[in-house]
């Protein structure tokens, strides 16, 4: 890999994570997963310590989790089950809606990682596609007969839309990194803050809802949005959406794995003269690589817009960087992405209930968040040791799939 | 140089001009031109609409702009001490978040009215950021961990943990004020027009903030430590031949980068804000992310890099300055979005600046 002209980070972690067996690296994600959580639960004695406030780590995580699914086990009595629990309950529609956002944002992260490309810009295609999807309903939706007519077409409409704008965006890195070799993780970052800064201005300037305060566009009509059909309107959440990520994911699966176009993708992601004897266009493929990235990233916009919010408005969360700890924690594997997405949505699910019933700060779930990318970014200390404690790596396994030649 | 004409301070200057590159040129360049033209307009057209914008450059909008350079400047001198080791830090973000909110929180927790607990809460910050630096250098260098993802779990670390013990210890996001270090007048000097308030009735921050410009450019150009952190870099296999550890090397460049950002981030709450924000993006709002542009800009030349920090924290303090102004209509928001934008136009077309050849690569001493 000494051809490449670039620093290699991305290589290196790919030989680290994507060379390596399925199973290590599950065993590297659960190892990271339960070392964040101890020393979480260290902060957390610390800081209830220090507020003069007895927090008991292990309530908070069995509240967390509990919790995200509308607390089906009653903690406090003997009973196991809640009377009167039912698995349709806002906080299950809480969580379901953050899972089914972190997988089109963390499918987004994983696409590039494929094709050996840091797309730390998903935040910015997410944010100007939702923008984008939100503007386009609230023009057309006027022309389109109302009823289930207009959501059989607008519904699409704005998750195309969303796509197309989303796409756009990524496809400037993917150029500049093509055509100009700027390395795209200083461009992405600079994207993002240049699309949720100009968002804020077009919104606050042109696009504002003049009956209102604050920066958020005109409401998106009912019949144009996410609507919840079987969860509580409250919990903002459309299993017609969850449907559409677990689709996607296995699209995204399918692409990757058996077409022509995904094995190039991988091929010049991890050997990139292979790639080209193969007859790949090695810039063009960057850029396609990065425009399907930017596109999952700007359906992911369009479905906060259009069934979180039902407008756009400043202040979007940052469902894009989460989308790299869901990746990162998956291996970069499609479908890895649909449980490292649960996993996140349980946590954003759940903060409400330690907040309620506990009084621990929701923000906890965002400490969890970096000490889990810290202890990931780290395979080869856990790999220490488990040598240290005797376990002998399989050779095949640690080799970095090969590619050290 | 033996036969170089005799040094008259201009040809001197002249000189130096040419040795610390195209940016800072064209920074202090402009600035003259705008400083004659602006005198220009005021001494024809006084108290004319285009005076009043021309006022808008005065000295205390040089002194604004100093201190909201100081996260900036300190965290893109630090940037280049990891990165020219060979070792990219990402994570700059997370140490000035880090750094920033353990000031005020120890300061706080000491009273917070005293100078000497502000002292003692600057001197926490920036340990606070050396020991995160410390566990990212950890990270890469002993656990060969991927620099990026790590650089990027410093951050996220900073951006969780800051706010969640804000609101264990403020109950909110937000900290309660802080006394702010008081202005350094040195008697005399302070009395010169125009340098004299800037440098000599400053904050002691702004003061520290220009002498690491020059000492950095001291250590980096003028000592054997700078040619082991270049090697570093760019090939540490001939600092390992040297009998230099190229892990130890790379070891103080991180380590450095966590302290600089550490007197970036305490100092900004120190010597500026007063208090901690960590709503959203927390206070910091990306100046690590523009600190890393700004070594970008200055190819890892410390006074080019400081000139592009300055550069950058004046279109900050000229957007708040404009939007005092009633009659312009001006996007303020885009004016904040010109560094970035900058950035992206100097990496396409401007021409990359030159990254270290090994910035990115674990090494391996052959020893091992």
């Amino acid at each position: 890999m000494s051809e490449s002209q670039y620093p290699d980070p991305i290589r290196r972690f790919l030989r680290l994570f994507v060379g390596n067996s399925v199973v290590e690296r599950i065993l590297i994600s659960v190892a990271a997963l339960v070392t964040a959580v101890v020393v979480s639960s260290l902060i957390v004695l610390v800081a209830g310590y220090l507020s003069g406030e007895a927090y008991n780590p292990l309530e908070i995580f069995a509240v967390l989790v509990n919790g995200a699914f509308g607390s089906p086990f009653d903690l406090d009595s003997a009973r196991l089950i809640t009377e009167g629990w039912s698995p349709i309950n806002f906080s299950m529609g809480t969580t379901l809606k953050e899972t089914t956002l972190l997988i089109f944002a963390g499918l987004a992260v994983a696409v590039a990682f494929r094709g050996d490309l840091f797309n730390i810009g998903v935040q910015g295609q997410l944010v100007l596609g939702g923008l984008a999807a939100a503007l386009a309903l609230v023009w057309v939706a006027p022309f389109v007969p109302s009823g289930l007519v207009g959501t059989v077409l607008l519904i699409p409409f704005g998750l195309f839309v969303g796509a197309v704008v989303g796409g756009l965006y990524g496809a400037i890195p993917g150029a500049l990194k093509a055509y100009a070799d700027a390395n795209e993780v200083i461009t992405t970052i600079m994207l993002n803050t240049i699309a949720t800064g100009s968002a804020f201005f077009l919104v606050s300037a042109y696009f504002a809802d003049p009956t209102l305060q604050s920066v958020k566009t005109r409401p998106i009509p009912d019949f144009a949005r996410l609507n919840g059909i079987v969860f509580p309107q409250g919990g903002q959440f459309s299993l017609v959406a969850l449907a559409l990520a677990l689709l996607a994911t296995v699209g995204i699966y399918y692409l990757l794995r058996y077409t022509s176009f995904g094995y190039d993708l991988r091929v010049s992601g991890k050997q990139a003269k292979a790639a080209l004897y193969g007859g790949a266009n090695a810039e063009r493929m960057v850029v396609s690589t990065m425009t399907l990235s930017g596109a999952l990233g700007g359906i992911a916009g369009a479905m906060w817009s259009m069934m979180v919010i039902g407008a756009w408005r400043q202040g979007v969360p940052s469902i894009g960087f989460d989308g790299i700890t869901v990746s990162v924690l998956a291996g970069n594997n499609p479908i890895g992405v649909i449980p490292a997405s649960l996993l996140f949505g349980v946590l954003k699910g759940g903060s409400n209930a330690i907040n309620f019933q506990l009084g621990v700060p929701p923000e906890l779930v965002a400490v969890l968040r970096g000490m889990i990318i810290l202890f990931i970014a780290m395979p080869e200390a856990f790999r220490m040791l488990g040598n240290r404690l005797g376990v002998k790596p399989d050779p095949a396994a640690t080799a970095g799939g090969g590619s050290d030649e | 140089m033996s036969d170089a004409p005799p040094d008259g301070a201009l040809t001197r200057m002249a000189r130096w001009a040419a040795t610390v590159g195209r940016i800072p040129r064209l920074v202090f360049g402009s600035l003259l031109v705008a400083a004659i033209f602006g005198a220009v307009i005021n001494l024809t057209m006084p108290g004319s609409r285009a005076s009043t914008v021309v006022g808008i450059f005065d000295t205390s909008f040089v002194e604004s702009t100093l201190r909201i350079a100081v996260p900036i400047v300190f965290a893109g001198l630090g940037g280049i001490f990891a990165e020219k080791s060979g070792v990219i830090n990402i994570g700059l973000e997370g140490l000035l978040i880090i750094s920033a909110f353990t000031a005020v929180a120890v300061t706080h927790l000491l009273g917070g009215d005293a100078q000497s607990t502000v002292w003692i809460g600057l001197f926490a910050g920036v340990l606070a950021s050396t020991l995160l630096a410390l566990v990212f250098a950890v990270l890469v260098i002993e656990f060969k961990a991927d620099q990026i993802i790590a650089g990027l779990a410093v951050w996220l670390v900073g951006l969780g943990l800051a706010p969640f013990l804000s609101i264990v210890i403020w109950g909110n996001v937000n900290s309660a004020s802080i006394a702010t270090l008081n202005t350094v007048t040195v008697p005399g000097l302070a009395e010169i027009p125009v340098v004299g308030p800037i440098l000599f009735d400053a904050s002691p921050i702004v003061i520290l903030m220009l002498v690491t410009i020059l000492v950095s450019w001291f250590v980096l150009n003028r000592t054997s430590f700078g040619r082991w952190i270049e090697a570093s870099g760019e090939n540490p296999s001939s600092l390992d031949t040297a009998g230099i550890d190229v892990h130890r090397v790379r070891y103080i460049g991180v380590v450095l980068s966590g302290v600089l950002s550490g007197l970036g981030g305490a100092g900004l709450v120190v010597g500026r804000t007063g208090r901690f924000i960590g709503g959203g993006q927390t206070m910091i709002n990306g100046d690590g992310f523009i600190a890393i542009t700004t070594y970008l800009f200055g190819n890892y030349n410390p006074i080019g890099t400081a000139a592009a920090g300055i550069l950058f924290a004046g279109l900050e303090a000229l957007q708040i300055r404009l939007q005092q102004i009633p009659f312009i209509p001006a996007p303020t928001e885009l004016i904040r979005l010109v560094p970035y934008v900058a950035v992206i136009i100097v990496l396409a077309f401007v021409g990359y600046t030159r990254i270290p050849s090994e910035v990115g690569e674990h090494y391996e001493s052959g020893e091992e």
